[in-house]
């Protein structure tokens, strides 16, 4: 028996170990396309959308340089340079290297020359932000505030610019990329071939670097697979070295082992919430598979069997993607929630620091309730319920809240809402979020405690008569 | 579901420290009794195992009925139970509402001592599920169309422990409804007040006074052991022999001890009334309204008295309408 036991336990463990090594990765995949004459052995390529990643981590750190209006017109400048792209070859400000996670790449240019954000970014109607704009005016407008901000912050109109602009982006650039364009229209038989290369010259062919861009936004590391959402989390946040480093060279390489916005936001909901999500994992398993797929092909055009197929995992992919970002906007709006209780009790310093918190959680809420806005589908009422209920921005220490902007662009407050209306407001939120997108994560759920409670209750359990 | 199963799921009460029929409290029970027969009463131990199992009791032709409708009644709770509203429904339409009162806002408590919230959840909850327990009991017997129905727990000519089971489906949906109610309010009220400092003390699961009342007997109440308290507490708490009283065919007990645990209600609200030693207590009601035994009698009677009912009052109205002169009988 214990011999048996022994055995079992070895094989086992045989397994586990087995099953780490051979977690899946995405790429190196062989060279497929016809023609090729190089001496490029591996055909996976997306380091154009990390180097947009970088981009947009350097953003989002460059808004907090304001120092209230007197370097705005420097300031600006930076946010712009890294929105439009430069001539010059910038700096990474975020992720860049610290005291145990050294990083690669010090320029965006180390990483791929001539990216911006400005040239990928959604620019349909966005009516969730005010002044009738599309969706790059809407960021432009932030982008301009930020720069007159002090820290990147507006406490007049309750505005964290670095966390509106990033989570905004999240939707808008990667988001919006690679759910309405490389995993839809770029998917179609006469759009970039499997049979010809993406351009020529090139040493993949038109779908796979299709899949492999769409990849590159996802901000997954290629060897995601064999990380649990903590680690990725940790990655993401630059503590966890060991994690990253899959290839043992001691650096943190951006363009294959880094694990930028919609992974860590995917990673985040698995490990927090009910714990019962594995979005992460899904969404990586798809991309690694439809790569598998377009592979096979060898170099030949897909076919409609094979395109349905790659098809498929798209839909997966967005479908995923999608609850993720209603997962983090389900999570601000409890946090938001949260933070009214909380200042209802503070005063003085206190009470500043907790509203400070409270613009932060806010933003991040209005920046992935605009990032769910800019997807494949049109949210229709959604969206509409979303806007209204959010609001164009918080509400304020003076009970007012944005409501408009005049014809310069400027914030109008002429209104007042109560924050216990807004709390509903909040509530309702969560309840649209659940409604409509089937979200199972539910971090900072606003009613837990209540569910929580009732569940205790057993209504059953009194039902008794006598 | 295989036989076994179907097993399992009838009789999981038995099994369930959530329930008042779970195996632990009807031992518990049976101890009491022996012990109030045999110190108390000074019965002598033969005298005091013969009254507590009394087959005359538990193979009566009333038990028997009581055996087979718990058994009915678990297959309809079943279908039923998932269809009705529960108290998370109510709660939420209630915390909703809570957020447009101006007058209070969500949390205002929430740094209140965790043990004090606690406590005042746990008796707040105890005492409102009294309470609506009261309430509705009493208007079953007040209503006719609810009486027609509570009947068949009337109609009881002996009392067991599974007695208690002995109802119309009916009106096991109305005591859940009532239950989801009574939580449904408690519950937002006390979340949006004290945030995630309220908690239930519970002991196995249930409301520890839930347990306090299960464990001090709380399955006599359906018993021929008729254990009174001293007269003051027996207006505080209902005593074994006040709810076989409230079960006796005397007519001075008739509408007394509506109370389920407390007494309170009925000491307030005037329908309370002591325990009585002197004389053996009957059971029942009388075979023209309803029978102790006939089981189709019993699911069916509350249609036709109830359509009777409703026939009379509508007579009633027209009457009222055709010659609005004389007054109503």
């Amino acid at each position: 028996m214990f011999k048996t036991t022994l055995k079992l336990t070895t094989a086992l463990a045989f397994c586990v170990v087995a099953g780490a090594v051979t977690a899946e990765t995405y790429g190196p995949y062989p060279i497929t396309v016809k023609g090729y004459e190089g001496d490029k052995a591996n055909s996976v390529s997306y380091s154009g959308q990390i180097a947009r990643h970088a981009l947009h981590d350097s953003l989002k750190k460059a808004a907090g340089k304001g120092d209230g209006g007197a370097n705005a017109a420097e300031v600006e400048a930076m946010l712009l340079a890294f929105f439009n792209g430069s001539d010059a070859d910038l700096d990474i400000m975020a992720p860049a290297s610290k005291d145990g996670y050294p990083v690669k790449q010090a320029t965006v240019n180390a990483i791929s020359k001539g990216k911006n954000i400005s040239g990928k970014f959604y620019d349909g109607a966005m009516p969730a932000w005010p002044g009738d704009v599309t969706g790059k005016e809407a960021v432009l407008h932030m982008i301009k505030h930020t720069a007159q901000s002090n820290g990147g912050f507006d406490a007049e109109n309750g505005m964290d610019w670095g966390q509106l602009i990033s989570k905004y982006t999240m939707g808008a650039m990667m988001y919006n990329q690679a759910v309405d364009n490389y995993l839809d229209e770029k998917l179609e038989a006469d759009n970039k071939p499997n049979n010809k290369p993406y351009k020529d010259g090139a040493y993949y062919t038109g779908k796979e670097h299709s899949w492999d861009e769409a990849f590159g936004y996802w901000g997954g590391p290629a060897h995601t697979l064999s990380l649990s959402p903590e680690q990725a989390y940790g990655i993401a946040k630059q503590k966890d070295l060991a994690a990253a480093d899959s290839n043992g060279d001691g650096v943190v390489d951006l363009k294959s082992e880094h694990v930028f916005g919609p992974a860590y936001y995917a990673a985040g909901a698995d490990k927090g919430g009910t714990k019962t999500t594995n979005y992460m994992h899904t969404i990586m398993q798809a991309f690694v598979d439809g790569r598998k797929l377009i592979t096979s092909a060898n170099g030949e055009a897909l076919t409609d069997a094979q395109r349905a197929e790659l098809k498929g995992y798209a839909a997966t992919i967005e479908s995923e993607w999608e609850k993720v970002l209603a997962e983090a906007t389900f999570k601000y709006a409890g946090s938001v929630y949260k933070d009214i209780s909380k200042m209802g009790s503070l005063e003085g310093e206190e009470l500043a620091k907790a509203y400070r918190n409270y613009a932060k959680h806010w933003g991040e809420l209005k920046g992935f309730a605009m990032a769910l806005q800019t997807g494949k589908n049109n949210l229709g009422k959604t969206a509409v319920d979303l806007n209204r209920l959010i609001g164009y921005g918080p509400v304020t220490l003076d009970n007012t809240y944005v409501t408009g902007v005049d014809a310069d662009g400027n914030f109008l407050r002429d209104r007042r809402m109560t924050w216990s209306d807004y709390q509903l407001n909040m509530l309702n939120v969560q309840q649209v979020l659940v409604d409509t997108f089937g979200i199972e994560s539910r971090a900072n759920d606003a009613l837990a405690d209540l569910e929580g409670l009732a569940g205790k209750l057993n209504s059953e359990a009194s039902a008794e008569t006598d | 579901m295989d036989l076994t199963q179907t097993f399992a799921t009838v009789f999981s009460d038995f099994a369930d420290p959530k329930k008042r029929i779970f195996v632990g409290y009807l031992a518990l029970s049976m101890m009491i009794a022996c012990l109030w027969l045999f110190f108390v009463k000074r019965r002598s131990l033969r005298e005091t195992f013969a009254r507590v199992f009394d087959r005359k009791v538990f193979f009566s032709k009333s038990a028997l009925a009581d055996y087979q409708i718990f058994v009915i009644n678990r297959a309809f709770t079943l279908f039923v139970s998932p269809l009705l509203i529960t108290q998370v429904a109510i709660a939420t339409a209630i915390y909703f509402a809570l957020h447009k009162q101006s007058f209070i806002s969500s949390g205002v408590f929430a740094d209140a001592n965790k043990a004090l919230v606690v406590a005042l959840f746990s008796v707040t909850l105890f005492a409102m599920d009294d309470l609506t327990k009261y309430f509705l009991h009493r208007w079953m017997h007040k209503w006719p169309p609810l009486w027609s129905i509570h009947k068949v727990h009337h109609s009881a000519e002996a009392l067991t422990p599974i007695t208690v089971y002995r109802v119309h489906p009916f009106e096991g949906v109305l005591y859940g409804l009532r239950s989801a109610f009574a939580q449904g309010l408690v519950l937002p009220v006390f979340i949006f007040a004290f945030g995630n400092t309220v908690d239930l003390y519970t002991v196995v699961g249930v409301n520890v006074l839930v347990f306090v009342f299960h464990v001090t007997g709380s399955n006599l109440r359906h018993s021929h052991i008729n254990i009174s308290y001293w007269p003051w507490l027996e207006r505080v708490l209902i005593s074994p022999a006040q709810h076989q009283l409230h079960h006796s065919t005397a007519e001075r007990h008739f509408d007394k001890n509506f109370g389920a645990a407390l007494a309170i209600w009925d000491w307030l609200f005037g329908s309370l009334h002591l325990s009585e030693q002197e004389e053996e207590l009957t059971f029942g009601l009388p075979s023209e309204e309803a029978s102790a035994t006939n089981l189709l009698d019993m699911y069916l009677r509350p249609f036709s008295d109830t359509w009777r009912y409703v026939k009379r009052r509508t007579k009633k109205l027209i009457n009222l309408i055709r010659e609005p002169q004389k007054k109503p009988e």
